[in-house]
Parts: structure tokens; sequence; C-alpha cells
């Protein structure tokens, strides 16, 4: 048995290599592959960091020679002409380069605040009493009273405010290097003081500085090479691997190669493995070059860099950096082979192409949305994450669970494409013309189960987008409106149009007997009170930052609704119409495909995802485990959405009228779990049979 | 008799095609092969003799029915199943970049020949097929002639028990087809199993020692030359083909004469 199996492993040792060779071969005979994959990376830096010193150099001279305008506002005018001459007139001597003296000079005006707006001006110092500023602060706070408390264990110093235009490289500049000044002044002040007196003066401060937080320097920098270096990357390797990748099917196919292998005693996993690992070295190639490059001119500084691109990287970023984007290397190789895979010809392949460039390049610029975190969902968006985390790691931030967290998610992707690569090669499509099958070609209703998945992936995307881009902007109401009647709802409405499905079979639109409500105004607080328990145990895992906590805290009481539009909004909306897209329409297209179990854990799972919010995925995705079960028990969706409704209005309305329950106890999770056993023993009492033994949701 | 090196029972294959909806390419056929024969499909354009041939080389799973290589099933078994098999069709092309002798290698490797063998077994198909002239150019820069041989010889690379050809005069020249005929008729004398598929009359005539009629995915009629005489009465294989289908204006795209332009 054992020399068999042994002898098996030498002849499938033998097969790969045998491909792997010949990939390789007819990989190095094609000479674009070799401009593609390595000339292009090992020139991209040079020719890069030559053109942004040409600009940067360009731009230094110019804010060197501008002359900067700046007013004096405030109770205390005078005091501040003194002071801020007097900062001015310090000497450039020990200056480092970011404070080269420039030329200020100042602008007597009426209405300053409208000139820096209208662009006139660059700069406006507001020179307040401790009072005045004291009094502004605290209409801001609107009763935070930390901030005010801070303040007042201050020295009654004045306060400077300067105003400036962030979308003005001169007035940036004007502010920074007028902030700079004021506070060595202050340093110098200090020091003077004290070395005058000599006593434990409290130093307190000669004045409070309110500005804008200018990173460091290299910080900055490395922000700025993080945002390009992921898309640069995936860029550098789509471009290299889709030459291989293109030849390697859609080449095949149309040179009739792709046939005679087919024939051969290769196995097509095989096929595929040698193919992707061609890939991958084209990958691998271009990210081990590109680490070379940052090495060479960035880390061992081969030649002066331009300011903003110098950035000090350390060894060890090296090789997380390469870590990051080897599941990269994976994803990308995996679809640009199925989409070889897919395609006919040649030219096939370079229409699609297009869109699956758009389709990596936006994830992988991910990094260059502003204030996006890694230990955010991000994490969970393949690419996205890997784009983020190279920020994060060229900032010198390690959060290592998420790191972790993210090569872990894009590697599961990149073997979920394998997979999928794997199986397009071994349908009959890569032979023949396109290759239907039965349910496609019947299309409506027997197509609805391959394609509910796919459905619901789109509207994550789109529930994803619109919560990046408007979720702040939106009042809840309006985010209400949009993501659940909007997505879900209008995306249920358009795949039971699509699929001519029967609305009434799809959402299980029965009646149910009494006992089975009874069970449910028993199990949805129970229910809740188990999900509590089961977060805090997520949160032993994945500990929730604290700054997540106090915003949810926010988002749960929400101040500016009534306590009906709480309920509406909050409970009965989202109990009636998320119940529709995911009890209903998803549930019934992954019920043909599933066992009982099973199906409730992945409905649950992808409910779970879909709350954005990475800290409240156990919680319901628990609740959404449940909640079909109740269907699928109870034969009908009408119970599920009484339960999630009561379900949100348990968790909501003590919140929002202030009532602070402390922790529950330990025994209130028992008694959960007791009362959902006792609601589930009712419903299963009340069973439906028809609806647990058909298949289709029918009868 | 010898025992069936080619097994065929109840082998069906359903399309699902956007335009034409359900197409039954195959529909249920039978046939055995034999050592030392050549088993000759005859049928006009469309009538599911690639269709068949794809299914045995596992390039297309059947929707019915099983097939057997050696014994080997064709569903149960692909890749043994494949290793006894050499495949040749109008369509399977050669690596541009490679030359003929690394085209040689790479298929007597993948399909397992001995390693230590190699080396001989390309030497050998060098010469027999007369490639060596060229052996060392990279097949891109070949004539079709030349070409032809050493398709014929990637074929064989592995020595394999059966030989597929899929209408392999498709698009030759006289020269070229003859010499076709000549090396499939040197195969067969050397005892392998040889399955060739042609819409050409004559072609299957002169070079099949049996012949299956092939119409609408169903095989009317299968037997040697002789065996189809005495059954229809009549001496061209014309008629025959004739009889069995009933009536050419049936068959769109049959072509009766030979060597003309074909698919
Ligand atoms: N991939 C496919 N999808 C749909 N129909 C197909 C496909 N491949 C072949 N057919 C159909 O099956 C029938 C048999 O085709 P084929 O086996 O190629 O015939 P032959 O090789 O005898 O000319 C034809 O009607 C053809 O159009
Ligand atoms: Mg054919």
């Amino acid at each position: 048995m054992r020399e068999a199996s042994s002898s098996n492993g030498a002849r499938r040792r033998r097969v790969l290599a045998t491909l792997l060779g010949l990939e390789l071969r007819l990989l190095l005979r094609d000479k674009r592959t070799i401009i593609i994959a390595v000339l292009l990376p090992l020139l991209i830096y040079p020719a890069f960091i030559l053109a942004m010193r040409a600009v940067s150099r360009a731009g230094q001279e110019r804010l060197e020679a501008a002359t900067y305008e700046y007013a004096i506002t405030g109770s205390e005018a005078e005091l501040a002409r003194s002071l801020v001459q007097e900062a001015l007139a310090l000497s450039a001597a020990e200056d480092d380069s970011a404070e080269v003296p420039t030329n200020f000079v100042e602008r007597v005006a009426d209405a300053p605040d409208s000139l820096l707006r209208a662009g006139e001006l660059q700069l406006v110092v507001e020179w307040m009493s401790h009072e005045e500023y004291r009094a502004e602060r605290e209409a801001e706070a609107e009763g935070d009273t930390a901030a005010l408390r801070r303040l007042d264990e201050l020295a009654a110093v004045p306060a400077v405010r300067l105003s400036f235009r962030s979308n003005s490289e001169l007035s940036s500049t004007a502010a920074s290097r007028m902030g700079a000044r004021l506070r060595r002044l202050r340093v110098e002040r200090r020091d003077r003081l004290l070395r005058e007196r000599g006593l434990p003066l409290d130093p307190g401060e000669l004045a409070k500085l309110e500005l804008n937080n200018v990173a460091p320097a290299e910080k900055e920098a490395g922000a700025v090479l993080g945002m390009i270096l992921t898309p640069l990357l995936v860029l550098l390797m789509l471009s290299g691997g889709s030459v291989v990748a293109a030849d390697a099917i859609s080449g095949e196919k149309e040179r009739g190669t792709i046939e005679t292998l087919l024939t051969t005693a290769a196995r097509r996993g095989e096929i595929v493995a040698a193919k992707q690992l061609a890939i991958i070295g084209v990958g691998i190639a271009i990210a081990v070059i590109n680490v070379a490059n940052l090495l060479v001119y960035v880390v061992l500084g081969v030649f002066e860099l331009p300011e903003r691109f110098a950035v000090s990287v350390e060894p060890v970023a090296l090789i997380v950096l390469l870590l990051l984007f080897l599941p990269l290397t994976g994803v990308i190789s995996a679809t640009l082979l199925a989409l070889s895979g897919y395609s006919k010809t040649y030219r096939e392949y370079q229409i699609y192409f297009f869109p699956v460039l758009l389709l990596f390049l936006f994830p992988s610029a991910a990094a260059v949305l502003p204030g996006i975190e890694l230990r955010s969902a991000i994490v969970l968006v393949p690419v996205a994450n890997i784009s983020v985390a190279v920020r994060e790691v060229l900032v010198g931030t390690y959060d290592w669970l998420f790191l972790g967290l993210t090569f872990a998610v894009t590697m599961a992707a990149a073997l979920y494409t394998s997979r999928l690569t794997s199986l397009a090669l071994s349908t009959e499509r890569l032979i023949t013309a396109a290759e239907l099958d039965r349910a496609e070609l019947i299309g409506g209703p027997a197509l609805f189960p391959k394609r509910v998945l796919r459905w619901f992936g789109i509207m994550w995307v789109t529930l994803f987008i619109t919560s990046l881009w408007l979720g702040a902007t939106l009042g809840i109401r309006l985010q209400v409106v949009v993501n659940i009647l909007g997505i879900f709802f209008g995306g249920s409405l358009l795949i039971i149009w699509r699929y001519r499905l029967q609305p009434r079979e799809v959402l299980a639109l029965r009646p149910v007997r009494l006992p089975v409500w009874i069970a449910v105004l028993i199990g949805a607080p129970s229910a809740y009170l188990v999900g509590v328990g089961l977060a805090r145990l997520a949160d032993l895992i994945l500990p929730v930052p604290e700054r997540m906590l106090e915003s949810f805290g926010e988002y749960l009481i929400a101040p500016e609704l009534a306590l009906w539009q709480v309920i509406l909004f909050l409970a009965v909306i989202p109990g009636i119409f998320e119940e529709i897209a995911f009890r209903g329409v998803l549930l019934s297209g992954l019920r043909k495909r599933l066992r009982p179990v099973a199906l409730c854990l992945v409905t649950g799972a992808i409910f779970g995802l879909f709350h954005i919010d990475l800290f409240r995925i156990v919680p319901t995705a628990f609740l959404g485990a449940i909640l079909a079960a109740v269907v699928l028990i109870s034969g009908s969706i009408f119970p599920a959405m009484l339960w999630h409704a009561l379900n949100n209005a348990v968790a909501l309305v003590p919140a929002y009228l202030e009532l602070r329950i402390a922790e529950p106890p330990l025994w209130s999770f028992g008694l959960g779990v007791l009362g959902l056993a006792l609601a589930f023993w009712i419903l299963w009492r009340y069973r439906s049979r028809a609806a647990l033994a058909g298949g289709d949701g029918g009868g | 008799m010898t025992e069936p090196t080619v097994a065929v029972r109840g082998l069906a294959k359903t399309f699902y095609d956007e335009a034409r909806g359900e197409v039954r390419a195959v529909d249920g056929i039978d046939f055995d092969c034999r050592p030392g024969e050549i088993f000759g499909l005859l049928g006009a354009n469309g009538a599911g003799k690639t269709t068949t041939l794809r299914m045995l080389a596992t390039i297309l799973r059947p929707t019915a029915g099983v097939a057997r290589l050696m014994g080997r099933d064709v569903v149960e078994e692909p890749v043994a199943a494949r290793r006894t098999l050499g495949f040749y069709s109008a369509t399977t092309a050669l690596y541009p970049r490679l030359t003929a002798r690394e085209t040689l290698e790479f298929f007597a490797r993948v399909n397992l020949y001995p390693e230590e063998k190699v080396d001989a077994r390309v030497d050998y198909l060098v010469g027999r097929f007369g490639i060596a002239e060229y052996v060392g150019a990279r097949v891109e820069k070949l004539s079709t002639g030349m070409k032809q041989k050493v398709s014929i010889a990637r074929t064989v690379a592995h020595d394999p028990p059966i030989l597929i050809f899929d209408e392999p005069t498709v698009g030759l020249d006289v020269i070229n087809a003859l010499e076709m005929a000549r090396v499939i008729r040197e195969l067969r004398d050397e005892g392998k199993t040889i399955i060739f598929s042609t819409h050409i009359m004559s072609e299957a005539e002169k070079l099949c020692d049996r012949i299956a009629i092939i119409h609408n995915g169903k095989i009317l009629a299968s037997d040697t030359l002789d065996a189809l005489r005495v059954a229809t009465g009549r001496h061209y294989l014309e008629d025959i083909f004739v009889d069995y289908v009933g009536g050419v204006e049936e068959m769109p795209g049959f072509i009766r004469e030979s060597g003309s332009a074909a698919e």
C-alpha cells in the first residue's frame, strides 16, 4: 500500500515538475514577460523618484520665493503683533530645513477671515484671552466636561489660533511655519523665565497654541509611500501576470494546445497548479524586485530622495511587506487564470481584463481613504486590507492581530479563487463553445439557487461602499432607508423579479398558530441575553477598542430621534425587511444546497457579515442563525420578523431611555439559555412538517 | 478473438445550447475496438464524432453510459484512461515556442513514459518520422508537413496502445493526407488499436477495417465493409451510407466528394 502511495506521490511530482518546466520555458521565451515582469518594476522606482524630485524641487523653490501674507485679529492684537514679530525674528541658524526663513508680511484688514477664504491671505493669527477661549470651547463642547476640565487645569494664559486653508499649499506652509516659530518662541521664553528667576515656577504655557497637527515628516512620507505602494504593485502584478495568464489558457485555447494538454496523463489540478505557480512566480518576482527597490532606494538611500519620499523602513517592515504581498499575488494569479480559462480567445480575455483591473485597483487604493484603519471592517476585504496594512506598516504601526487577520483573509480569498479556477478549468467550457448547464438553459427559478450568493455579494459591496462614503453624513433615518429599504428590500425585489420567483414560496408567507407567537415572545429576549453573553466571549478573543464602544453607544442612543422613531426605524423596519432579504430570499436560495444546520449557520454568518461593524458580527450572526431556524421550523417568516423586531427593541429601548442597566449578571445568561430552549421546544411542538420536509420551501 | 481494448456502452452526451435548447449530440452508442484494427466513425458534420471521441479522451464528461480504455473507466479513472491514449485531431496543436525535440520529451514525460527511456524513445521517434533535420528548430518555424510529422510523433510519444484520430486529414493537401493514411496503417500493423473518424467516404473505404455509420448521435450500423455490403446489397460505401441514413437531403453539410474543404 505504502509503496503504491509513495510512487503515486513521485508520479505527481514528476508530472508537476514537467508541467512547470514547460510553463517556465514558454514564459522565459516570451520577451514581453521579461520586460513587464522584470524590467518595468526595476525601472519604475528610479523613474518615480526622479520625477518626484523634480516636482518637489520646483514646489520647494516656489514656496521659498513666495510671500506669505497674514493678518492679526482678536482682542489682544497688539500683544500678538509684538510676539509674532519676535517669533519671526528668531534666528534661523539652528533651524532645520523645515523652517527656512520666509517672507512673512502682515496685512491689516477689516475682515481677514473672508480674505483668507477668498485666498487673498494665507494666514490669520487670532489672539484671544483665556476667558474668551474658554467661553468658545464651552459653547462647542456641549456638555463634554472632560475637555473643559482639562482646559481649566491649565494656567489662564491667552490662546492663539492660526487659521489657514489646508487645500492651499501656500496657506498650509504658512500655518505650519508660523506655528513652529511660535512654539519655539514659547520654549525660549519659558527657558529664559526659568533661567532669570531660578525658581520652580510652573512654566505653564506662554500661550495655548491651536494648530493643525503636522505629522512628523518621516511618518507623512511613509504614509505617502504606503498609499501608492500597493496600487503600484497590484498594477505591476496584474500587467505582468496578465501576459502569462493570457498565454496560459486563452492563448493555449486559441492555438489548440490546451486540447493536446488535456488529453495527457496530467490531472486538471496539476495543469492549473503549474500555470498558477508560473504566474505566482512572476508576481513574486515583481514583489521581490519592488521590495528590493525599496531597500536600495529608500532604506539604503542610494541616492538622495525628495523630501516627501524620505522614509525610515525597518528591516522587519520589509519582511512583513513581503508576507503581505504573498497572498495578494495568490489572489491575482488565480483571478487572472480563471479569467483566462473563462475567455474563449485572447481577444475576449483582453476585453474582460480591464474591468478586472479596476476591480483590483479600487480596493488596492483603499489606503488612500482618509481615516481608514486596519482595525475596522476593512480587514475583511481582501486586497483592500493589504493596502491599509501596508500603509500602517510603513508608518511604523504594527497591529499584529489584525496583520495576521489580513494575511488570513486574503490568503483564504486566494485559496478560494484557486479552487474556482480549478473548477472553471475542469468544466467543458475550456474546449467547447460556451457550455451551459441545464439550470442555465432553463433559467428563472432553476438558476436562482446558483446565483443567490452572487447577488448577496453585490449587495454587500454596495452596502460597504455606501457606508464608507455616506455612513457618517447620513442621519440614522436616512441610513435605514438607504440600507434596509434600498439595498436589502430593493435587492430582494430585484432578485424575485429577475428569477420570476413566487413571493409566497420564497418568503414563506404563511400563517402560524398562536403558540408560535408565544414562543417568539419568550425566545426573543432570551436569545438577546445569550447573544450578549456570546459577544462578551468574542470580546475575549477580539477585544473591542474603546473608541468603537463609544461610537456604538452614540449610535444606540441616537438623541435626535423620538422613541416611536427609534422603534420604527431601528426595530420594526429592520425586523420586516431584513427578514425578507435574509430569511426570505437568501434562506430559500441556499435551501437546496445545504442541510438544515449548515443552512442556519451560513445564513447567520452572512447576516453577520452584513453588519459592517466588525465587532457586531458575532452577536448578529448568532441572531441570524436563530432566526433562520425559526423560519425553518415554523415554516413562516412572520415569527422571525416579530422576533427580530423584539430583539432590536430589547437592545435599544433601555439605552434610549438611559436606563443604565448594570452588566447583566452571569445567571441571566443561564436564564437566557433556558428561555431559548423553551421557545424552541414550543416551536418544535408546533412545527410545520411540510416546511421542514419540503426541500424547496413548497407546500 | 482478442479482448476489446475500447468498450463503449450506452454513451450519451447532451448539450444545453442557448439558441438550440437541448442538443443530443451523442445519443446512446455502443461499440468495441480491438488491437491491430482501424475502427472508423463515418458521419456528416455534426453527427457526433468529435463529441464521442472527446468523451473517450475524458475532455467531455458523458451524460450517460460508460466507456473503458484498456479496462479503465473514463469517468472513474480518467488519468489512467488517458495514459493509454494518444489523441490527434485537426485542432490539437503544438507549442510554437518549443523545439521539436522538447515537444517530444515533454509529451513522453507528462504521460509518464519511464524517465530513463525518454531519450532513447525520442531518438527513435525522430528517426522513425524523419524529423532529424529540424529537431532543434522551434515548432513555429516549421512548415505544415513538418508540423504534422512532429504532431504524430508527439501523439505516440509515450507508446500508447490506443490511438484516436479525429478527422486527421482535414486541411491537409493530398500528399500529406496520403502520408497520414500510411502512418496510421503502419501503426495498426504494429498492433495499436486505432479509432479514426471522417466524413469522407473514400477515406473510410480504403483505411478502415470496420466502419460505424453515425448519424444524429446514433450509430446506425457497425461492421466490416464486406458485411455492410452483404447487409444492404450495395457495393459502394456511399450508397450503403445513404441507405442507412435515408436520404442525402436530411444531411446538411454532408460532403460526398473526398478531399474538399470541411468543417
Ligand atoms: N459545446 C457544445 N454546445 C452545444 N452544442 C454542441 C457543442 N459541441 C457540439 N455540439 C453539437 O453537437 C452535435 C455534434 O457535434 P460534433 O460531435 O462536433 O459533430 P462532428 O464531430 O461529427 O462533426 C452538433 O450538432 C454540434 O453542434
Ligand atoms: Mg468533428
